[in-house]
């Protein structure tokens, strides 16, 4: 068969349905990668337009322009658009484009289930749009500090918004982050070791590890306050024994892994991008490599320097101050291997370089201020001012939107198969660069002359009417410069010439494919010895059109690609991919549905959608078909290999193994809640409280133990333990129920019904 | 896995150690507490804690460069061991506070 029969087969295996009908049935990753960033540059382009309205209020004291109430709601939806709606569906669209293109792949682990998050995302993101466009948008800050947002601050439905509408659009987070996870330790070239894997995929790993662990302490604080808002449940409020305090402890725990969560995709694009612009190879992988799990993980110790002012004991100031501070050791090693990596090479200044030299200069000044404000006496001085606005603006834009612009322009010719045309990208480079430190670089002395965060106006005569004044024109000039970069990127991707497949000469796996990639990605999986195989044999890509690779004959007529064993990368077995449906988006406009009854308060709709789900999940389960024994079958180059549902542990398994671990965490913050109540909340426990007793206790230990049993068990023998296990707990969350009939009575009794709750939806799942 | 495991676990045990002595601080100060154990204060306890965690992830260090334990790519095995360092360092740094200050202020 030669490349071009060969190219044929494939891509009718492969490609999406056609027109209109397949933006609604892809599950393909190039396809939705694209689709995620297109939308996530949509919500920008809102989060940026909220933030020029910002600036045009506060460009002089005592203004009119916006009004408080109005100016609350920009101010909340600008911070909680840029965050959720855009930094972090940016990272899932890029990694969904890119991953199995860099990992020698065809697709990501779980196909349907990247269409999934789209939709959830789409549909959640539509929905705080309109709350916006409705005027109720949520105005109590992006960080939702009861009593601010809770019945007693804001009756309205605004906050509804937020904590329903986010959490939906946290599904697509969760599973992309699954997804990612999965994909990266089993979905790579084979010989692809994960010493050998490109660096992205490592900060990919780590982000969405971090996903998995960071969302469930923000789910469960929304769950919370939502339960709060619409039945009185008073988790939060400090007269019937709740604490305004946990709700700030559970937003942060997930807070400070969330900006990490958005700096590490982008150090990831920028080892990416910085050898190739160097023209050498990148210094330090392994450092690199520590250096990004050791901020994954020393994030998560760090959440209470966001809450030095709320007067936590000495001892606890000191732990986070000096955890925060360590941070800064990891974030330096990165920063060395890059110089060392620039100061190695002979850089040249392609934009995509600007754009890095760019974030070199910004994200510095940030982490700078960052280890000031981790100083306990200093942050008492400076939270809650201007000087935090400028401090997490430089790493924000510094460490996140100018590598990511950096990304932009370096994949483009990827995106497109297009030369890039360059002079319009510098004029915008040079008015966002400018525009964007003369925005916030003074706004750190506002901040110390005393201007406080998220004032709607000021009054004259402080010493901040020229400063604001400056900000607020720089401001526009910094947005003329991103629409600049829109209208290079439309001109780029329509009237462009045809470019040749590897501009940059980089050495990574997605350049060895022609551009715009075609929807199965490689027409024969290569064989991978080392991190950049294109170094190594250039003719790689001639090689793997003509098949010489894994996979190479189409012949089974089905989407097929290779599995790898996690640490070797030595293959496994074959995974069948599903074929293009509607169900994901379907199965997501159903879930909006559910949280949408729960939204308007129409209660009975939303039974009926979560069944409408399960039933979904159900068709979903049952679709990926039975398990013909095929044995083992020939993949194109060594032994045969079975395919994955002939094995023991298929993809599925691994997924649900993360899932898991974000449903622990969720728990763990529910016990963390627990704990923290009984310790700190003045009014806790009620004066005549009812504590479970000890038969309650013993009746739940035997019926967790009996259906523990019964699920080790043959099915007859597990029915004849589970089912009894299964009532007693039943029986005993209710006993329990009963000793707290009100759950508004009191944070205690509402905090058992949520345990209890919990327990007995996780009942069904182990019969 | 065990190469996942390999690489996260000396981390892993520096946030629950981390988290742990905060707890327990936290703990002590509310006024639920019914005071430390006959013959111990406080800060002894909060001290006592720290060492036992940095005992730990000392171990863990020593295990890892075990033949038995050892990741058997070399590169792999560097980043584990960089990993372990770290922790330790970590944990030594970030429990330092008990020994300084008193508790419950
Ligand atoms: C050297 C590392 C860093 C340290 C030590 C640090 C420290 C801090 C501290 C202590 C605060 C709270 C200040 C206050 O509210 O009083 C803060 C706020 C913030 N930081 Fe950082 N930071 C660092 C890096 C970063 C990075 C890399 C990002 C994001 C990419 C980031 C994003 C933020 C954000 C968004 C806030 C404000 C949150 C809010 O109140 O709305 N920081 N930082
Ligand atoms: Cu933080």
């Amino acid at each position: 068969m030669n490349a071009l029969r060969r190219h044929r087969a494939l891509s009718r295996i492969w490609a999406s349905d056609p027109g209109l009908r397949g933006w609604f049935t892809t599950v393909n990753h190039t396809d939705l990668g694209r689709m995620f960033l297109a939308v996530a540059v949509f919500f920008f382009v809102v989060g940026g337009i909220l933030a020029m309205l910002i600036r045009a209020q506060l460009a002089s004291p005592r203004s009119a322009f916006l009004g408080p109430d109005h100016y609350n709601q920009v101010l909340t939806m600008h911070g909680t658009i840029m965050m959720f709606l855009f930094a972090i569906p940016l990272f899932e669209g890029l990694a969904v484009y890119l991953l199995p293109k860099m990992l020698g792949t065809r697709d990501l682990a779980f196909p349907r289930l990247t269409a999934y998050g789209f939709w959830c995302y789409v549909f959640g993101g539509a929905m705080m749009v309109f709350s916006l466009l409705a005027g109720v948008a949520p105005d109590s800050g992006w960080f939702m500090y009861p009593p601010l947002s809770s019945t007693i601050g804001a009756p309205g439905i605004n906050p509804d918004f937020w904590l329903i509408g986010i959490t939906f659009v946290e599904i697509s987070a969760i599973s992309a982050a699954v997804e990612i996870t999965v994909t990266v330790l089993r979905y790579r070239a084979p010989g692809m070791s994960l010493s050998k894997m490109p660096i992205f995929a490592w900060y990919a790993l780590v982000t969405a590890v971090m996903i998995l662990t960071g969302f469930p302490p923000l789910i469960l604080g929304s769950i919370l306050l939502e339960l709060e808002r619409a039945f009185g449940m008073p988790f939060f409020q400090v007269a019937a024994g709740g604490d305004a305090l946990l709700w700030q402890h559970l937003f942060w725990l997930f807070g400070h892994p969330e900006v990490y969560i958005i700096f590490l995709p982008a150090a990831g694009a920028i080892s990416t991008i910085l050898p190739v612009m160097a023209r050498t190879t990148l210094m330090g992988y392994g450092w690199i490599v520590a250096a990004a799990v050791s901020l994954g993980v020393l994030s998560f110790g760090l959440w209470v320097h966001h809450m030095f002012t709320t007067g936590i004991p000495h001892m606890g100031l000191a732990f986070f101050s000096a955890a925060s501070t360590l941070v800064a050791v990891p974030t330096a090693v990165q920063i060395f291997a890059w110089i060392g990596t620039l100061s190695k090479g002979r850089p040249s200044l392609h934009l995509p370089m600007l754009w890095l030299l760019a974030f070199f200069a910004t994200f510095v000044i940030g982490g700078l201020t960052g280890v000031m404000v981790a100083i306990v006496p200093f942050d008492w001085q400076a939270h809650d001012t201007y000087f935090i606005v400028a401090h997490l603006h430089y790493v924000l834009i510094g460490g996140f939107v100018f590598p990511m612009l950096a990304a932009l322009y370096y994949w483009m010719p990827h995106f497109t198969g297009r030369k890039t045309y360059f002079k319009l990208g510098n004029t915008a480079f040079w008015l966002v660069f400018f525009g964007f430190h003369g925005t916030f670089l003074l706004l750190h002395w506002a901040g110390l002359l005393g201007m406080r965060r998220r004032i709607d106006t000021y009054e004259a005569g402080q010493g901040w009417e020229a400063i604001n004044l400056i900000a607020s024109i720089s401001g526009f000039v910094m947005a003329i410069g991103f629409a600049l970069v829109l209208i290079d990127v439309v001109i780029n991707a329509v009237v462009a010439i045809r470019g040749s497949r590897d501009p940059w000469k980089a050495g990574t796996l997605e350049w060895a494919m022609p551009t715009p990639s075609a929807p199965y990605n490689f027409a024969s999986l290569p064989h991978v010895t080392s991190r950049d195989p294109l170094y190594d044999d250039p003719e790689l890509p001639v090689r793997l059109a003509r098949g010489e690779g894994y996979l190479g004959d189409p012949g089974r007529a089905r989407r097929e690609t290779i599995s790898v064993e996690i640490a070797s990368g030595a293959p496994r077995y074959i995974t069948v991919f599903p074929g293009n449906t509607a169900l994901p988006m379907l199965m997501s406009a159903i879930t909006g549905l559910f949280f949408l009854g729960m939204l308007l308060k129409t209660y009975w709709l939303v039974p009926i959608s979560a069944s409408g789900v399960i039933a979904c999940a159900l068709y979903w389960v049952w679709s990926l078909g039975g398990t013909t024994r095929e044995g083992p079958l020939p993949v194109g180059r060594g032994p045969d290999l079975l395919t994955a549902a002939e094995t023991a542990d298929p993809p599925g398994w691994w997924g649900s193994i993360f899932l898991l671990l974000a449903n622990g965490t969720f728990f763990g913050s529910l016990l963390f809640g627990y704990v923290f109540l009984w310790t700190i909340a003045p009014n806790w426990p009620p004066p005549n409280f009812a504590e479970p007793g000890l038969g309650i206790g013993l009746t739940a230990l035997a019926g967790a133990a009996l259906t523990a049993l019964g699920t080790r068990w043959r099915p007859g023998a597990a029915l004849l333990f589970a089912a009894p296990g299964l009532v007693a707990l039943a029986v005993t969350g209710v006993m329990t129920l009963m000793l707290v009939p009100d759950p508004t009575a009191h944070a205690y009794d509402a905090t058992l019904w949520v345990l209890i709750g919990y327990g007995l939806l996780h009942q069904p799942w182990h019969s | 896995m065990i190469t996942v495991l390999r690489l996260s676990l000396p981390l892993a045990i520096w946030l629950a150690s981390f988290s742990g002595v905060y707890g327990l601080h936290g703990l002590m100060c509310s006024s639920r507490w019914a005071g430390p154990p006959i013959g111990l204060s406080e800060r002894g306890l909060l001290i006592g804690a720290a060492i036992l965690a940095i005992a730990v992830q000392s171990l863990c260090l020593v295990v890892l460069r075990a033949p038995k334990w050892r990741d058997p790519d070399p590169a792999m095995r560097r980043i584990g061991l960089a990993l372990a360092a770290i922790a330790l360092v970590a944990a030594i740094w970030t429990l330092l506070p008990p020994t300084v200050l008193a508790s419950c202020m």
